[in-house]
């Protein structure tokens, strides 16, 4: 292994309408935040299938970011963000059992004029996750 | 008799302007969207959150701007303004003065280098001067026409914009202009102005630093705003403890001549004051000064109430005197009584809630256009015609109507494009072009061969990002046949460089690096769409906003990062398959439930545009409600307009009326619906595109207050039954408010009671002089121009006396006679008094058959039993189902010229349906494998549009989508456990394989 | 010592040639290809070596060996006299001597004359705080020079006032030194606080306290920082956040 230091990398979930705004406005206000998330865009946070997240860590990822609209009322199709927060939860319960620790899995709510919060939610994520260390899946050489 | 012109002008990009521009481009017309200022979105794109949701002004806000911006029909006129209008209705011409504005809209790409480096600050007026901005600006990040422009008052011609932009935008030698349009009706919409309160020089406005005005606190709330959305004291930067909130300045107040109300402003404090608790991370106190909290809106009162009992916010109902800063802690200390108490508390922030003030430049505006203005400088309406100007053909919506909130006005807004299109509806379909696309090519069985285009965004992604490095990069991954990079891949050369391509590479997929596909993408699926492609087969990476932007100084990570991203919008690319839109066929016919003011206003402005309409009529008589109103407040005759309004429904040949007849049975979807009408003991089917409903709502039959046991104890309407009829006689009236209303059974606010009992009791003071009229209220809600009858009521003698709900007022009989004790709450004692007559201002309660309605369309009714629109603040006509519509009582209390203009409102939004012959729905919806299906409705249950029906084929059932219902959003795919069912364009496996691929570097 | 301030002198070496180059002692001679081309910047590092005064020495206009050097070099000393006022020191302290080859003018006369001038004053630095403080508002200045709003306007002020702006117009000396004085005022405190957070976060009230500004303007200094990107909200200790600024290379 390299000296460097460990850089996670985290896949994230956008929702089209708030979180990816979101996403867009921190760019379009230069909020600076560390380069390790790459981002895939749905159309709504309900969309996000247990099977993405549990293929991410898979395929290596260190951190898997799921973000939609603010609870209650935000959600574009009224209650995609619900469907998301629950399947969350009962996965976070699942990814011990694969031996990837819970708080590898953030779901979030940013909306489209919290440039601000996605930037900051990304740079806790990368502080957090590099607390715990590269993905337990790929240090076992599963990938 | 001059022809007419398919073409309304809208003046004013507010959120009502784009509503009446947005219905009147679905419907088939060209529109002129013109604003004074340099981009559209008005005041609700500084907002925070909107009341009663709390929803993101922004979030829902933005969408509409970008259909507004990107629709072929609406044409943007920013920083322009009217000069004069000549012709008559049909055929008007306005002389248009579009200002200089020294950037090229063809050019300009909104990239924003200019700005960044522009060396001349100016106050940013989109941040109320709380923050700066340059010379050259845009008005705010997601403004459309996302447009630079130059402040000509603070540029001094350095000449470094020019310098900068390599789009080469920079105009100087720009002009003002004039140019003539012909229209054939005008919808003003020129919002409003807020109050300045330097006015109220006893409030420290400008003086004190802690002492903000609304506005300006809605931009501290703001996440895009100064303080990053942490209520910080201007002061000095500290996160206060205290914030007192002061209504009504600069509106109820005869002194300074703004005696009306501006109807929004007690909802925005109660608002700011939740969001300021939730957005301050510390403890906070938020106090609220009013003289009556008016909370009458749908659901608000139920929001008053969490605010109190959730938020603990506080209320106090008295005026604040005077505010004076204790200059070593900048702290302010208010001055006020209560209850004949002087008071003094000190707070370290004041928000003044400002009133509303008719548009800066409405006398100008006035004059250029011909209009009147009424007393107060606001566009001079009737209530029978809320919608029309003192000019025939010129139409008014929005806050310039009088002051209102976001839903009011964004009805209004669709009632004026309703009545645009009842003078233009012959024009319908001249003035837009239709475009003609190649026949599309079928790549079906054909290897993927994909196109990648990396745009250098001038130095945005180029000065970041190693864009030639990138497209090497690009060129090595999977299927990709050609790569090349631009100075702006959006510019309209490249576009014509991406058919070329596309062309001579037999390219059948398209990636696009570039900045964010919500609001690019619209553009390069045009284009493929243009070299024969299927719009779908097309897939962006935003290397911009969402990487070289937030990494600017890591270039060699930003470049990295922007290949990964490449890598997985090619792997979704190679997977990405040609959608068909679904095309659904419009029965251009509409369904009315109801034959009220409000059914009948919806059916004749449908009729005019020349659609076919089946009101359907429960009572053996057309006119609902409205036949037992016989005076307005405002003093028109609303029998007279009854009677006119039914002459006109009869007249029309093509609305067919089916009295003492009921809808029984609805099935199908938006453009092809089938119902059955019972009617006269005889079932009838039709079909129609588009429903209606109208059912109206009745009068609370009172428990409360020996309703019923006695006769000389009636409400409000019985009462104005009595005075039309001449049977009024009382010396001493008592009315009683909120009878039914504002309590545990029914929490809302019923709107209308108060000004109905002012109503009468000015009647009664009019045909009675000497009779003494009490009313005992909790909150006198006479919002709006309302407030002034409010007045005249005083002024008259009118007993107004407040009580509260642990002090209820008790009627009783004693002997002959009956008796009110209420507590006086300035004298402080019980009063009894003998009222010949006691009035209860009875509840407007749901429709009972409103629940019946609500199961047969399948849409949903509030808790009350209301039906429940689409989205409270900018859908409040629409429900969530498409094709079927909401207006009048049955969605809530309202007045009759709100009811007028929700049934105008009503017909605008059906008539963007019924003037298509065929409705294009967007592509991106689910699809089941029946194959694969197992029948199991989980799909059916997570649904939230009920998209999804079960079906039998061959005696097994699987599900189906009916796609005109469907919105794409995908949450059925991620339930479905044997992956039947696909989302498509957000397949499993397109994302899998992105997921895969980005993890691949 | 107490006698001889610290002097360093930059001349241009189409002023004078070699051989009179003799300075006295205590002065370091810098010569450079055109004054014209002198960065503010170095200057300004040069007074943050603690040095009592800066000469700079050109041809005078006629004479620039590229045309018009010398001209842009004037701009620039006023623009850094204005500066190194603003952070406290004597605007004397920087001048610049503008000579004709045929004049035939002493460069050692010249420079001892501005040496005296120098002693008149008394030395730059005097006490470890009061240097501090010196060092501080130096470095702020250099900052805000560094910044491109200043350098943009400077840079193009000769052209806006004597030949046209972009819109063909001439903008007057007045309007331009006004500006030039508001921006410079703004950068100048901008700068200060842009320094004091890159050492520790701090509050607005810490930051109008060690830098004697009204609270309220250097929140809206803050707001600025922010919006640029320098700036940005470190964490809330009580009701009170404190700001650190960004690195930014």
């Amino acid at each position: 292994m390299s000296e460097k230091e460990f850089e996670p990398i985290i896949v994230g979930f956008l929702c089209n309408w708030c979180s990816y705004a979101g996403a867009d406005l921190a760019g379009v206000s230069r909020i600076q935040y560390p380069p390790n998330i790459r981002v895939i865009r749905v159309m709504c946070s309900g969309r996000v299938d247990p099977i993405f997240i549990l293929e991410a860590f898979k395929n290596g990822a260190d951190g898997v970011l799921v973000a939609g609209c603010h609870l209650p009322a935000d959600c574009h199709y009224l209650a995609g963000n619900f469907k998301a927060l629950r399947r969350v939860l009962l996965l976070k319960r699942v990814l011990k059992e694969f031996g990837i620790e819970p708080e590898r899995l953030w779901i979030e709510w940013i909306s489209a004029s919290e440039g601000d919060k996605f930037a900051k939610v990304v740079s806790e994520m990368v502080k957090e996750i590099k607390k715990l260390g590269p993905n337990p899946l790929k240090r076992s050489g599963g990938k | 008799m001059g022809s007419k012109v398919g073409a309304v002008l809208v003046v004013g990009g507010g959120v009502a302007g784009i509503q009446a521009a947005l219905d009147l481009a679905d419907s088939g017309f060209r529109v002129y969207l013109l604003d004074e200022s340099p981009s559209i979105g008005g005041t609700m794109a500084q907002l925070d959150k909107t009341f009663p949701t709390n929803d993101c002004a922004m979030c829902i806000l933005a969408p509409k701007l970008v259909a507004a911006g990107r629709h072929p029909n609406i044409h943007l006129i920013t920083h322009a303004e009217v000069e004069g209008v000549e012709g008559e209705p049909g055929n008007f011409r306005v002389k248009i003065r579009r200002r200089a504005r020294y950037v090229n809209p063809e050019k300009c790409t909104g990239c924003g280098v200019c700005a960044r480096e522009c060396p001349v600050e100016a106050i940013d007026e989109y941040d109320e001067g709380l923050s700066k901005r340059s010379a050259i600006y845009v008005k705010y990040v997601q403004a459309v026409p996302r447009t630079y422009v130059i402040d000509r008052e603070r540029c001094i011609g350095c000449g470094t914009c020019k310098e900068l932009c390599r789009a080469g935008a920079i105009t100087y030698e720009d002009k003002d202009d004039i140019t003539e349009l012909s229209v054939g009706a005008i919808i003003l919409a020129p919002g409003f102005e807020e109050f300045n309160p330097v006015v109220k020089s006893e409030y420290g406005y400008k003086r004190y630093p802690n002492v903000v005005t609304s506005i300006e606190f809605e931009r501290i709330l703001s996440a895009s705003g100064p303080y990053g959305g942490i209520v910080l004291r201007p002061s000095d930067g500290r996160i206060p403890r205290k914030i007192a909130f002061i209504q009504c300045v600069g509106s109820r107040d005869s002194q300074i001549g703004n005696e009306y109300c501006s109807a929004a402003c007690c909802m925005y404090a109660i608002k700011e004051a939740i969001i300021a608790k939730e957005h301050v991370p510390t403890k906070l106190e938020c106090t609220i000064f009013y003289m009556d909290i008016r909370a009458y809106g749908k659901d608000f009162e139920k929001y008053y109430k969490r605010a109190m009992e959730e938020y603990g916010i506080r209320f106090v109902r008295a005026r604040v005197a005077s505010i004076n800063e204790d200059p070593s802690t900048r702290n302010l200390i208010l001055r006020y009584i209560v209850d004949e108490k002087p008071c003094e508390e000190e707070f370290d922030m004041v928000v003044l809630s400002i009133g509303m003030r008719p548009p800066k430049n409405a006398k100008k505006l006035a004059d250029a256009v011909g209009i009147k203005l009424n007393e107060y400088g606001f566009c001079l309406t009737n209530p029978l015609s809320p919608i029309e100007t003192s000019r025939p053909g010129v139409f008014v919506c929005g806050a310039f109507a009088g002051p209102k909130d976001i839903p009011e006005s964004v009805a209004q807004a669709s009632g004026a494009a309703a009545k645009a299109m009842g003078i233009v509806a012959s024009e319908r379909g001249k003035l837009v072009t239709s475009k003609v696309y190649p026949q599309e090519r079928d790549v079906l069985g054909e290897e993927p061969r994909i196109g990648v285009f990396i745009c250098h965004c001038g130095i945005n992604i180029g000065g970041y990002v190693n864009v030639p490095e990138v497209t090497e990069y690009a060129k090595t991954l999977p299927n990709v046949v050609y790569a090349e990079h631009n100075l702006y891949t959006c510019s309209e050369d490249t576009q014509k460089r991406i058919k070329e391509k596309i062309i001579e590479y037999k390219l059948n997929r398209v990636v696009v690096a570039s900045c964010t596909p919500r609001t690019h993408e619209p553009l390069f699926r045009e284009t493929v769409r243009e070299a024969g492609l299927n719009e779908y087969l097309f897939e962006m990476a935003n290397i911009r906003d969402q990487c070289s932007w937030v990494h600017m100084h890591e270039p060699k990570a930003a470049t990295e990062k922007a290949k990964d991203l490449i890598r997985s919008a090619v792997a979704k690319a190679r997977m990405l398959r040609p959608l068909k839109k679904p095309m659904v066929n419009v029965i251009p016919v509409a369904l009315v439930i109801g034959g009220g003011v409000s059914g009948m206003t919806a059916a004749v402005e449908l009729a005019r545009q020349g659609f076919e309409v089946h009101l359907v009529e429960r009572e053996k008589e057309l006119g609902g409600n409205l036949r037992r109103i016989y005076y307005l407040l405002e003093g028109e005759d609303p029998q007279e307009y009854l009677k006119n309004l039914i002459n006109e429904v009869n007249k029309c040949s093509n609305i067919h009326v089916y009295l003492g007849a009921e809808v029984v049975e609805v099935s199908g979807f938006v453009g092809n619906f089938k119902s059955k009408i019972l009617h006269g003991g005889e079932i009838k089917e039709i079909e129609h595109g588009v429903i209606i409903v109208a059912t109206g709502a009745t009068e609370y039959k009172p428990k409360e207050y020996l309703y019923g046991v006695d006769p000389r104890i009636i409400t409000q309407r019985e009462l104005e039954e009595m005075v039309y009829k001449g049977l009024f006689n009382a010396k001493t009236v008592a009315m009683i408010q909120c009878v039914g209303a504002r309590n545990e059974e029914n929490p809302n606010c019923s709107r209308i009671c108060c000004s109905e009992a002012i109503k009468n009791a000015l009647k009664i003071k009019e045909i009675s002089p000497e009779t003494e009229v009490y009313i005992l209220y909790k909150d006198i809600r006479s919002y709006g121009f309302k407030e002034k009858y409010y007045h005249e009521a005083l002024k008259k003698g009118v007993v107004f006396i407040n009580y509260e709900d642990s002090r209820k007022p008790l009627v009783v009989k004693d002997g002959d006679r009956l008796r009110l004790v209420f507590w006086e709450p300035v004298l402080k004692q019980e009063i009894e008094i003998y009222p010949d007559l006691v009035v209860l201002s009875a509840a407007v309660v749901p429709n009972p058959d409103n629940r019946k309605v609500a199961e047969m369309l399948k849409v949903p009714l509030t808790k009350d039993g209301f039906f429940l629109e689409a989205h409270m603040k900018l859908r409040p006509v629409d429900f969530q189902t498409d094709g079927i519509f909401l207006c009048g009582l049955a969605h809530g209390p309202k007045s009759i010229d709100e009811s007028i203009s929700q049934a105008c409102a009503a017909a605008s939004r059906a008539a963007t349906i019924l003037s298509k012959s065929v409705l294009e729905l967007e592509g991106i919806v689910a699809s089941v494998d029946e194959d694969l299906c197992g029948g199991c409705r989980i799909c059916e249950a997570v649904c939230p549009f009920g998209a999804i029906e079960m079906v039998e084929k061959e005696g097994k059932i699987s599900a189906h989508v009916i796609e005109a219902l469907c919105k794409g959003c995908g949450t059925c795919g991620s339930a479905c456990p044997t992956k039947a069912i696909k989302p498509q364009h957000f397949t499993t496996e397109q994302i899998l394989s992105q997921v895969k691929a980005i993890l691949a570097g | 010592m107490e006698g001889n301030p610290k002097i360093i002198c930059f001349t241009c070496s189409w002023a004078f040639p070699e051989w009179e180059i003799e300075a006295p002692p205590n002065t370091g001679v810098i010569q450079v290809k055109c004054i014209g081309r002198l960065d503010p910047i170095v200057i300004l590092e040069s007074f943050a070596k603690r040095v009592d005064g800066i000469i700079v020495i050109g041809c005078s206009p006629p004479d620039c060996h590229f045309i018009e050097g010398n001209l842009y070099a004037e701009r620039t000393i006023n623009l850094l006299k204005k500066v190194i006022t603003l952070a406290g020191l004597e605007p004397e302290r920087l001048h610049l001597e503008l000579v004709s080859p045929i004049e035939n003018k002493s460069f050692l006369n010249l420079v001892e004359r501005f040496v005296e001038r120098i002693k008149s004053l008394g030395p730059l630095f005097k006490g470890k705080e009061v240097d501090e403080e010196i060092l501080f508002n130096i470095q702020a200045a250099k900052q805000a020079v560094t910044w491109s709003r200043l350098r943009i306007l400077s840079g193009r002020e000769r052209k806006l006032t004597e030949k046209a702006n972009a819109y063909g117009e001439k903008i007057s000396q007045e309007e331009i030194d006004r500006l030039i004085e508001e921006v410079m005022g703004e950068e100048y405190i901008r700068s200060k606080i842009y320094l004091l957070t890159k050492e520790k976060p701090m509050s607005v009230e810490e930051i109008s306290k060690r830098i004697g500004v009204d609270s309220p303007l250097v929140l809206q200094h803050i707001v600025a920082l922010r919006r640029r990107g320098l700036l940005a909200m470190d964490r809330i200790e009580g009701y009170t956040p404190l700001y650190r600024a960004l690195e930014v290379d």
